[in-house]
């Protein structure tokens, strides 16, 4: 009896062991070829937000780490910026990618942006060292900023290319889908509203979730323009239409990979590994690989993997 | 060793039970008074940013708080005007079949998330207050129904059988008897679902039908928690008066004697 236990109990912790093996995704070291290891002994775990963006971005960090040495692990369930910022200062998370302008309205508590891309992440990185000791590594090209999208049938029926554009239509055809934290950011709807005179009544704008924007968006029955975010690889994927922003309004969300400053100190060699990928992630490329993701449905870490691959990182 | 133990009066258990009425009654407001002074209070105590001016000012707080309570009360409406009825056709059909498919109706929307069926219907149907109140209709839909078929089963059968025994039909013994003597079950699962209704109509922020889920989501996106904490005050504030208040409700309907 006792040794029939035993042997279901082992057998119990075999299948435990292999499934676990199978479904880790990208996020275990182990197989990732070798390109050095200046790294070595660096262990921790990628974190990521919510969406498919962060997903991508985690398993490139951890797969490219991996192949210099470190043992990282992903770790892609927290919900939410808050979750996955705090995460990173209670020391769970080694590391993220998180964008300038978030962390300048959001964490760092300013309500004003910068116009200034270069001027802007420097701010964020002086600040968000000195103040929570979170080290910014040089940014990513990649601008995940926000942007207005219309269907493109009717963005060629309504004649408008820019944001100018938009503010001349008759009011009838100035509606808008706005994500409820974007209505009240001084870089959001109030401040859009005052830079290109956009002077509409409340019920010309409906509040949604981020996911039901781009559906509402390319129904249009909502409104004619959507709040998307310039990556985002449903832009391509629904036929929408981005609304150039003339008056240069939006601040820049520029994409950085954020860690723990002790980290960073033990092994500054990090940022020069890392330095090998971000110049590659540009808002096309990011639109491409997020719309492998969002669009055809494949696994945020296989699009990593081959992505390093193709590009001879790994 | 010689110990007295005082038993209470008749008076005095009398007036305890009084005391317990009168304290049912009074502490649920004067809680929610004092949660909520405090909490305005406190936030006039801090410096504001322009984004939380935007949001913690009166007039957005009160149409936020408007838009919750007309959804709130709206879906309660319609889940006693369908789930009652219903709770009585499963009882008279006295059918396994029936009686599997409504509960089974019941339990799966309650079982499905509201942020899952709100967000689906948006993108399926559409957005707005009525796809909102579907949603709550199917939260709060099981208690009433449950509750409903529940009460009307416990009507003992010697009192229906004497009912009918002095002539009246079936819908009399039905608007008559059983109906009154169930009526403090089917009142009960009436207030569960106004309490369940008042927290799931916070999703509807998601799909432009307002309601102080506008204001936690706000917070909680952009890290301001005094906006967070007022929208999750207020919601639990709202849902302990409406508790209080049905409690209230439920003790003045009763049929006396019961």
């Amino acid at each position: 009896m006792k040794r029939q236990l035993a042997a279901t109990a082992a057998i119990l912790v075999t299948t435990a062991l292999l499934a676990t093996g199978c479904s880790g995704g990208g996020g275990d070291s182990g197989a990732a070829a070798g390109k050095g290891d200046e790294l070595k002994g660096l262990t921790g775990v990628i974190g990521s937000k919510d969406f498919s963006e962060q997903y991508i971005l985690a398993y490139l960090t951890s797969d490219l780490l991996n192949a210099h040495g470190a043992n990282l692990t992903t770790n892609t369930k927290l919900v939410g910026s808050a979750n996955t910022r705090q995460a990173l200062i209670d020391k769970q998370f080694l590391g993220y990618w998180e964008y300038t302008g978030t962390a300048w309205i959001t964490y760092l508590k300013n309500t004003q942006p910068i116009t200034d891309p270069q001027k802007q992440f420097d701010a964020v990185a002086e600040a968000d060292l000195a103040q929570n000791s979170v080290k910014w590594l040089d940014p990513a090209p990649l601008n995940n900023t926000y942007a207005f999208a219309v269907r493109s049938s009717q963005a060629k029926k309504l004649g408008v290319k820019t944001l100018s554009d938009v503010a001349k239509l008759p009011k009838a055809e100035q509606t808008f889908c706005i994500e409820s934290e974007f209505s009240t950011r001084d870089d959001g709807w109030p401040g859009l509203k005052k830079a290109y005179g956009i002077d509409v009544p409340d019920s010309n704008v409906k509040l949604l979730d981020t996911g039901v924007i781009y559906t509402a968006t390319q129904k249009g029955a909502d409104c004619n323009f959507g709040e998307v975010f310039q990556t985002d690889g449903r832009i391509k994927a629904l036929d929408l239409t981005i609304m150039k922003d003339d008056k240069q309004f939006f601040p820049v969300y520029q994409g950085a990979f954020t860690l723990q400053n002790a980290v960073f100190e033990k092994y500054p060699k990090i940022a020069d590994v890392m330095a090998k990928l971000s110049p590659l992630l540009t808002t096309e490329q990011m639109q491409e690989l997020n719309a492998k993701v969002d669009v055809d449905g494949e696994d945020p870490a296989d699009v990593a993997k081959q992505f390093l691959k193709d590009k001879g990182l790994i | 060793m010689t110990a007295t133990i005082a038993l209470p009066s008749a008076q005095s258990l009398r007036t305890r039970a009084r005391a317990m009425t009168v304290l049912r009654l009074v502490a649920a407001p004067v809680i929610v008074v004092i949660a909520v002074s405090l909490l305005f209070w406190w936030i006039s105590t801090l410096p504001l940013d322009s984004i939380e001016q935007r949001t913690l000012n009166p007039a957005y707080i009160e149409a936020r708080i408007k838009e919750h309570l007309l959804l709130t009360f709206v879906a309660s409406l319609l889940v006693a005007v369908l789930a009652i009825p219903a709770g009585i056709l499963v009882y008279r059909a006295r059918s396994a079949w029936v009686r599997g498919i409504f509960l089974t109706l019941g339990n799966i929307g309650q079982a499905t998330p509201a942020v899952g069926v709100v967000i689906l219907l948006a993108i399926v149907w559409q957005t707005g207050f009525a796809t909102a109140l579907v949603a709550l209709v199917a939260y709060s839909f099981l208690p009433v129904l449950r509750n409903t078929m529940v009460g009307l089963e416990q009507v003992g059968s010697d009192v229906k059988e004497a009912a009918r025994g002095m002539g009246m039909t079936r819908n009399q013994v039905l608007t008559r008897i059983e109906l009154p003597l169930a009526s403090p079950t089917i009142l009960a699962g009436l207030r569960t679902a106004l309490v369940f209704a008042v927290g799931t109509a916070t999703v509807a922020t998601f799909i432009n039908a307002g309601g102080l889920g506008d204001m936690i989501v706000n917070g909680l996106k952009l890290q301001r928690y005094p906006v967070l904490l007022t929208g999750a005050v207020l919601v639990a504030a709202i849902a302990v008066l409406i508790d209080w208040l049905a409690g209230v409700v439920e003790d003045l309907v009763r049929p006396k004697g019961l």
